[in-house]
């Protein structure tokens, strides 16, 4: 909160006199722990998504001729961004939850809800990032492109396909509830909650 | 609401208007082809459905641009244009995100798939959707900025910083 009298603010006005003490915002919370939830169970399933299968490539004689190959979520860039931007996505939930739950004594001059709404602003976009590369390459590994003559790898490795799109299912959950928290945040600073103000008002 | 503010706000989402169209026109023309062993080697956005979410996506996003330059901030809707301006910006990372990815194994390949990169055959395709992809990504990052200043807006009656 701003001095009384003018003075330039000092190191005892990091942590704000609970003069107001906010209501837990139970809502919020549940939306963020489901976010969470969703990031995380995407970041773990498709960090996990791996297949390895013998595949028999021709036949010498009598013996055919066995490759073992293997697919890994490592070997695209676009699932290793998805996993990076989604355990960053969860790391922002947890650490929102946390302060959420334990930190309302801390705020810096009443700058709280903005740092919360641009930080939220920043994982959404950082997690739809990472959500749009990982679907179409999962729709490529699908479907295949014929004109670049790009055969389809899901009818080989289908267990690596299904992991995928469970993860990337999860994701999406994840972004909505993400686009949700975050709208609710910028609102939360565009009207200030009328029963106990935001701490900036004397 | 500052004249400042407004001038600066309005020229950002002038340039990403400017940027998205760009990305969009430069996408939709582009197209080559390329004869390989007898065989018609053509290439042409469409045929990949990454940079059809790709036009569109753009299309949109410069839509609403030009719609957005006339709400003025005085107006009820600018709460709901700070909303939308989020939800664009999703928009508008997902699509240079997912035709990047693609575009990266047109020029890289990916050898743990068998998918050979096909920029050595057709490089005037591969050339415009670089471009074009630089345009969107100049897009997104306007937006980005914009988005962080349209809080500041928000924050401005309220402290002295």
């Amino acid at each position: 909160m701003a001095p009384q009298d003018g003075r330039k603010p000092e190191v005892g006005d990091f942590i704000s006199t609970p003069s107001a003490k906010q209501p837990k915002d139970w809502v919020l919370l549940l939306l963020r722990l489901l976010a969470f939830m969703a990031t995380a169970s995407a970041t773990i399933v498709m960090a996990l998504n791996k297949e390895t299968k013998t595949l028999v490539v021709a036949t010498i004689g009598n013996n055919p001729v066995k490759v073992t190959l293997t697919a890994k979520f490592q070997h695209t860039p676009a699932f290793v961004f998805f996993v990076i931007a989604n355990g960053m996505a969860s790391f922002h939930n947890w650490l929102m939850i946390v302060m959420e739950i334990h930190g309302h004594r801390i705020d810096y001059k009443g700058l709280r809800l903005a740092v919360i709404a641009i930080l939220d602003m920043m994982t959404v976009v950082l997690a739809s990032g990472g959500d749009g590369a990982a679907t179409f390459m999962a729709e490529l590994g699908k479907n295949g492109n014929s004109h670049a003559r790009w055969n389809k790898i899901c009818d080989k490795f289908d267990t690596f396909c299904d992991h995928g799109s469970g993860a990337l299912i999860a994701s999406f959950i994840g972004l909505v509830i993400l686009l949700i928290i975050n709208v609710k945040s910028i609102t939360k600073l565009i009207k200030p909650n009328p029963a106990g103000n935001i701490g900036l008002l004397p | 609401m500052t004249k400042g503010w407004r001038i600066f706000t309005s020229s950002l989402r002038l340039l990403a208007l400017v940027a998205t169209l760009t990305a969009t026109i430069i996408m939709v023309t582009s197209h080559d082809s390329a004869e390989v062993l007898n065989l018609t080697f053509k290439a042409k956005y469409s045929n990949e459905s990454a940079f059809k979410y790709f036009v569109i996506a753009e299309a949109v996003a410069s839509g609403y641009s030009l719609i957005a330059l006339f709400v003025s901030s005085k107006s009820l809707l600018w709460r709901l244009v700070v909303i939308l301006d989020v939800i664009i910006t999703i928009l508008l990372t997902s699509s240079v995100s997912a035709a990047l990815a693609i575009a990266h194994v047109g020029k890289k390949g990916n050898s743990h798939a068998g998918w050979l990169p096909i920029c050595g055959q057709v490089p005037k395709f591969c050339n415009q959707v670089t471009g074009s992809l630089i345009a969107a990504f100049i897009a997104a990052i306007v937006y980005l900025v914009l988005i962080l200043y349209s809080l500041r807006t928000v924050l401005s009656p309220l402290i002295t910083v």
